[in-house]
Formats: structure tokens, C-alpha cells, sequence
């Protein structure tokens, strides 16, 4: 692409459903600005990720250039751009790897990242916590922090927060070639209705008290990925058909357990095998041990909650935050080694991790 | 002839036909829904799946969550696959090309492929003595492709095509419509049709398993909370599937053999023994009624009381209100 050069790109990570309009309207705001500055701006949503689903990690882009509309939409109509200046991440959890459709694999958050470019994650941990779990890239780049608790709603229900009016600031501060302060300023002020003092010091305070760090080459969680295969249309079985996993076992190739925000830890100690989380898991997480204990296989759960909501023992299961975890390894081969140090292990895992959940009435989350 | 009935959690069979790795929601119940009809049916069985949120869940690029083989059909085709399905297995067997044994012929599909625009299929499906079971998953609206209104949407639920505005408050103002009694009053060979929500899992697998062993054409309606298009905490489904139940909006009720049988908890309200829980508490934990107000609860609550004070059957047939 000759032309190619002139566009830049954003890249907004978010999680489908719960936060599809911050999503939408963070990109909506990006082309306005954009439009104002005097480039030619679209944003479209990531091919594969629509119909979303709850939770499954999904991506928006906004692409700006100095193109005519038209062009940049014609350059824009693929499933997702090469390369990206900007990503925005709306869950720290999702640092961990991204998967939202089968043959993609888990990805990491900033593989589209270009040399140089700039990454923003809404989060209430500090920056070196985060950078241990961020995947290293071969180049250096920045990263930078909002300090903001990520913001859920659901499908009818939009969290009206100001982690809009932040991430604006935040892209100003860091990439003000993308947008600069004074363009989000005027479009807060033309464009919101309601509370807009609050919004625009919003933005001033994302600007002035974003954290970044300028991130070495190599800097940052290894993570291994390699793109899974397509099969060619001679390799596919005949009509489409796809073969069906043996029995005992589980779909290797789509595990998704990034879905999760929240994942569930047992205290097998009070565990009365009464089969509920079993049978309620919608995932079929649930693995039955030789004595009935019933063990997670962490890489298949979504962390949706039902199985702590149904446990009949008090803090038997319990959600804990997933930014809490580094592994996938299985609680019950943990349990079995050492009940002892299982349990305090347990208890500083939950200490401060659990969420309290008010039902709100027609907010959803 | 119902042998071996699940009666307790210990004797539900622990290995799994439909796995993980599936591509749905969080807190997904139509997956539950899945899980149990796969779990007690058995390895030898075909499930055939309309177009529908769950279609889209069960097939991610090359991948698949089934052990037993699944069928994709078109929206409105659930019912001639099936038909087609059972016909084609019969015919095999009598002609000696395959082994005579009972091969299950399951279709799932969902209200829109199923109660609305499927019904015919279903409706002719259901006329003819093939062994199939046709189960409707019914999460009220086209939850694939993001929250469209089908004729199973309640009373004034914000959907993608009927969001409240200013001028109208309730862009949906008709009722829910009732597919089970629909059947069994249509359909003199059906020998079994019933209702159920996956909240009641050993309901669930007992009817499931009571429709593939009386056989024929038989029919399940399963109520499954929906995260995505109900708009609460993905946490809460099992709750709000009990709640739909306890309210009385959702009863539970099976028809075997010309028999009309209430379930538990549905036989303590129709009975008197169980006070219904008010509708608002189920009303008010999903975000798709939160434009309702005071009146709105109170038709809602009155709709309700009607089906089980004026109804020839209570919560299933409206006749007696009808002639009055």
C-alpha cells in the first residue's frame, strides 16, 4: 500500500456487551475529533466479533487519515488492520490474551502494536504490576495507565462514568498527532448535554495524571503465540462438516477462558460434593475427582458466576478477581500437595479480590 | 414405562456429549439446555440445530463443542430436518443398511426458528409417528444477531426493534404467546409435550428423558434466562429461571398421553399451597424492563393473576376467558 503510510489507527479492546456502547462512543468521539482537526476519519468494528457475546473480547478501530472518506473505508473493509497506533484496553484482564474467534487463537493484547506506538489501560493496579503480565514486544513502545475502575454495564444499560471523557484525555496526552486536548475540550463541549464541567475535568485529570511508561524492547511477560492454521478447502472434510471431539474430551482449539473477569476459587475443606456447580456450570468446567470433589479447568471457564451463586456453603466458591492469577493451573492438584498452604494461598487470594455485587435494577451488572 | 427416571443429582450420568469450548455468553442457559439433552439422550443420537444464537455458539471456525453429531438447518427448516432425519434413519434400518437400534433425533432450536417463523415445519413435523423430539429454546428475541422482537418477547420488553421512546412508553404490547398448548391442542398423535427452564435441572433431564422413551413426535419448551438480552449479571440466570417459575409467569407443566400434569413448584400455585412471588421481582433485575413504571408492573401483575383465577386450565388454556 502506497498510500498506506497516511493512515493511523486505533485500536479499542473491549469486552463484548458489558462495554460495547463505552466502546462505540469512545470511537464515535475519536472520528469527530478527527473530522474537526481536519482529517478524514471512520470507525468500524472488528469483522468476527459481531454478534458479540457476553464477556468474549471483542475490538473496535477507528482509522484516520489524510485520505478522502471513501478511500479510507475501502482501506478499512478487512477483518482487522495490520498494524495499530494507538490501543486502548477497557479491562486490565484483558492483558492477559485476547480471544474472540476460534482460528485466531489467544492472541496478545498488543500484537497489531506498530514500533513506537501507544497503549492505554483503564486500571486500578499499579503500572508494574501490569507491565509483569503485558507481553513483551521486539521494539519499544509506551504504555500508559488510567487510574479508573473498569466500567460494566450491559446491553440496554450504558455506565455514563467518564471513562470516555478519560481515554480521550489519555490518547490526547499521548498521541496528540491522533487528537490533540483542545479538540476533545471543544467536542465535550458541543457535543455532551449534560454534566459537562464534570466531563471536561474529567479529561483534564486523565491528561494530567496519566501514568506511562516507555516500555525497553522485551520488556514485559513472554507470551507465546503462533496463528493456528486455516485449512484449505481441499483439507476440509466434505459439506463443511467439522469432526467432533472424542469422547471425554473438550474442544481443544477454542478454550476462551479470557472471557473471564472474575474467576471462581473452592475451599474444598467445606465442600459437601452436593454436584450443584457441577450441574449448573453452563461450560461444563466442572471435572469429577476420584474422591467427588468437583475441579475447574480455569482454561474453559468464562468466570459468569452461576456456580458461586448457587453453592449451598457460604464462601465454598468464591469469584476473585482474574488479574489476581498468572496460571491456568487447576486448584485440586494444588489442594491435594498441601492443604495448608492451599489455604492460605486461598486466603490472599481473596483478600481484596472479591467484588461485592449489588443487583442495581435494570442496570444489569 | 418411565424406568429409569433421574431422581436424584447423584444419578445424573457424569459424562458429557455437548463439552466445553463453546462460543456462548457468559451464563449462558440455552447451553445448559444443550448439555442436558445431550448428556441424557446418549451417544447414539443426532441433534439437529435450527439457525439461531446457539447455531453460531457451536460452530467457531472449524471448531465444535459436540461429541454426537449435529446438524446445522436453515431458520425455518428445524422441523423438515428432523422429519427427514427420522424418516431417512427408519428407512435405513428397514432396508438392512444400518443396524436396527433407537437413534435419537433431536432438534434445538430457538423461538424465532421455532415458534415463529419455523412453526409450520414444527406444526408438520409434529403430524407425522417419526420418533423425533423437537426442543424450543426460548430466550424471548433473536439474541444472535443482537435482540431482535419475536412473537415470544413479554410485554414490553426493550428489544433492538422495540426500544421505549417518548411519545410510547411500551413499544411492545402484546402478549406472549404459548407454543406447548398450541401443540397438544393441535396435534391428536402427540403423546408428550411439555414445559421447562434449565433452573430445574433434574426437571429438565426427566423430561427429556420421558420424551425420547414414550417417543412419536414430542415437544419441549424450555424458558432460558439470557444474559445477552435480558440485561442483568450473567451470575443471575439460575435465579431469575426459578423466579420466572415462582412469579407464575412461566409454569411448568408436562402432557403425557392426553394428561395434563403441573410440576412442582407450578402444582403448589395451581393447588393453592404456594403463594406466587409478585411479578416484580423478577421484572426488575433485567435491564429490558427498566423503562417500566407503576402501571406498567401492575398490568403486567394483572395479566398474570388472570391466568391462573380465569382460565379454563390454570396458566395454560385461556378458553373460559375467551367465551366470557
Amino acid at each position: 500500500m502506497a498510500h498506506g503510510e497516511d493512515v493511523k489507527y486505533v485500536e479499542i479492546t473491549y469486552r463484548g456487551i458489558f462495554q460495547k456502547r463505552l466502546a462505540k462512543y469512545i470511537a464515535e468521539g475519536l472520528v469527530y475529533m478527527a473530522r474537526e482537526m481536519g482529517r478524514s476519519a471512520v470507525s468500524f468494528g472488528r469483522y468476527g466479533d459481531s454478534p458479540e457475546r457476553n464477556g468474549v473480547p471483542a475490538k473496535y478501530y477507528v482509522a484516520l487519515g489524510s485520505l478522502n472518506e471513501e478511500e479510507l473505508i475501502g482501506y478499512s473493509t478487512r477483518v482487522e488492520p495490520e498494524t495499530v497506533d494507538v490501543i486502548v484496553v477497557l479491562d486490565d484482564t484483558l492483558l492477559k490474551g485476547v480471544e474472540s474467534w476460534a482460528w485466531q487463537g489467544v492472541q496478545p493484547i498488543n500484537l497489531k502494536l506498530k514500533e513506537g506506538g501507544a497503549m492505554i489501560v483503564t486500571s486500578t493496579r499499579n503500572l508494574e504490576e501490569l507491565v509483569k503480565v503485558t507481553p513483551a514486544k521486539e521494539f519499544r513502545w509506551d504504555m500508559g495507565r488510567i487510574n479508573v475502575e473498569k466500567s460494566f454495564s450491559g446491553l440496554w444499560a450504558f455506565k455514563d462514568d467518564m471513562t470516555m471523557e478519560r481515554v480521550w484525555g489519555a490518547i490526547a496526552k499521548m498521541r496528540p498527532d491522533i487528537v490533540d486536548l483542545e479538540h476533545v475540550r471543544t467536542y465535550v463541549k458541543e457535543h455532551k448535554k449534560d454534566r459537562v464541567n464534570e466531563r471536561l475535568s474529567a479529561v483534564e485529570e486523565a491528561y494530567e495524571t496519566l501514568v506511562v511508561k516507555s516500555m525497553a524492547p522485551k520488556e514485559g511477560a513472554e507470551f507465546k503465540y503462533s496463528p493456528p492454521r486455516l485449512l484449505t478447502w481441499q483439507e476440509m472434510m466434505e459439506g463443511a462438516a467439522v469432526p467432533a471431539v472424542p469422547r471425554g474430551g473438550r474442544n481443544e482449539q477454542f478454550k476462551r477462558g479470557t472471557t473471564k473477569t472474575e474467576r471462581p476459587t473452592v475451599d474444598f475443606d467445606t465442600c459437601i460434593k452436593c454436584k450443584l456447580c457441577w450441574v449448573y456450570c453452563p461450560d461444563e468446567c466442572f471435572d469429577e475427582t476420584k474422591d467427588g470433589y468437583y475441579d475447574i479447568a480455569y482454561d474453559y471457564c468464562v468466570g459468569c458466576g452461576i456456580c458461586a451463586d448457587v453453592c449451598p456453603v457460604k464462601n465454598c466458591i468464591v469469584m476473585v478477581n482474574e488479574g489476581r492469577f498468572k496460571d491456568y493451573r487447576r486448584p485440586y492438584e494444588m489442594w491435594k500437595e498441601d492443604k495448608v498452604a492451599y489455604k492460605s494461598w486461598l486466603k490472599q487470594v481473596r483478600e481484596g479480590g472479591v467484588k461485592e455485587r449489588v443487583v442495581v435494577p435494570g442496570l444489569g451488572r | 414405562m418411565y424406568k429409569s427416571i433421574i431422581k436424584t443429582m447423584k444419578d445424573v450420568p457424569l459424562e458429557e456429549f455437548y463439552t466445553s469450548g463453546h462460543r456462548t455468553c457468559q451464563g449462558c442457559e440455552s447451553a445448559m439446555v444443550m448439555r442436558y439433552l445431550a448428556k441424557v439422550a446418549g451417544p447414539r443420537t443426532i441433534v439437529v440445530g435450527a439457525t439461531g444464537c446457539m447455531y453460531v455458539a457451536n460452530t467457531t471456525y472449524y471448531t465444535t463443542s459436540w461429541v454426537v453429531p449435529w446438524v446445522h438447518t436453515q431458520l425455518g427448516g428445524s422441523g423438515a430436518a428432523a422429519l427427514g432425519t427420522s424418516a431417512a434413519l427408519r428407512a435405513l434400518m428397514r432396508k438392512g443398511k444400518i443396524k436396527e437400534e433407537p437413534i435419537n433425533v433431536i432438534v434445538f432450536c430457538g423461538d424465532l426458528g421455532c415458534a415463529d417463523m419455523g412453526l409450520s415445519g414444527v406444526s408438520n413435523a409434529m403430524t407425522y409417528d417419526y420418533n423425533l423430539l423437537i426442543v424450543l429454546y426460548d430466550n424471548e428475541s433473536s439474541a444472535n444477531t443482537d435482540i431482535q422482537e419475536t412473537s415470544m418477547t413479554p410485554y414490553g420488553a426493550q428489544t433492538s426493534f422495540s426500544r421505549p421512546g417518548t411519545a410510547r412508553r411500551i413499544m411492545k404490547r402484546r402478549w406472549k404467546k404459548s407454543v406447548v398448548p398450541m401443540i397438544i391442542a393441535g396435534h391428536r398423535n402427540i403423546r408428550y409435550a411439555a414445559t421447562t427452564t434449565p433452573a430445574y435441572p433434574l426437571d429438565t433431564m426427566n423430561k427429556i428423558k420421558k420424551a425420547l422413551e414414550i417417543g412419536g413426535p414430542t415437544f419441549i419448551h424450555s424458558l432460558d434466562p439470557c444474559p445477552k438480552g435480558w440485561d442483568y449479571d450473567p451470575m443471575y440466570s439460575h435465579e431469575l429461571g426459578t423466579l420466572s417459575v415462582e412469579t407464575g409467569l412461566w409454569p411448568l407443566y408436562e402432557f403425557v398421553d392426553g394428561k395434563l400434569i403441573y410440576n412442582e413448584p407450578t402444582k403448589g400455585i395451581v393447588e393453592g399451597r404456594v403463594k406466587r412471588k409478585p411479578v416484580r421481582e423478577y421484572l426488575e433485575k433485567q435491564g429490558r424492563f427498566s423503562h417500566f413504571t407503576e402501571e406498567d408492573y401492575e398490568y403486567f401483575q394483572k395479566m398474570v393473576d388472570e391466568m391462573y383465577t380465569s382460565w379454563e386450565i390454570p396458566g395454560v388454556m385461556p378458553i373460559k376467558s375467551v367465551i366470557k
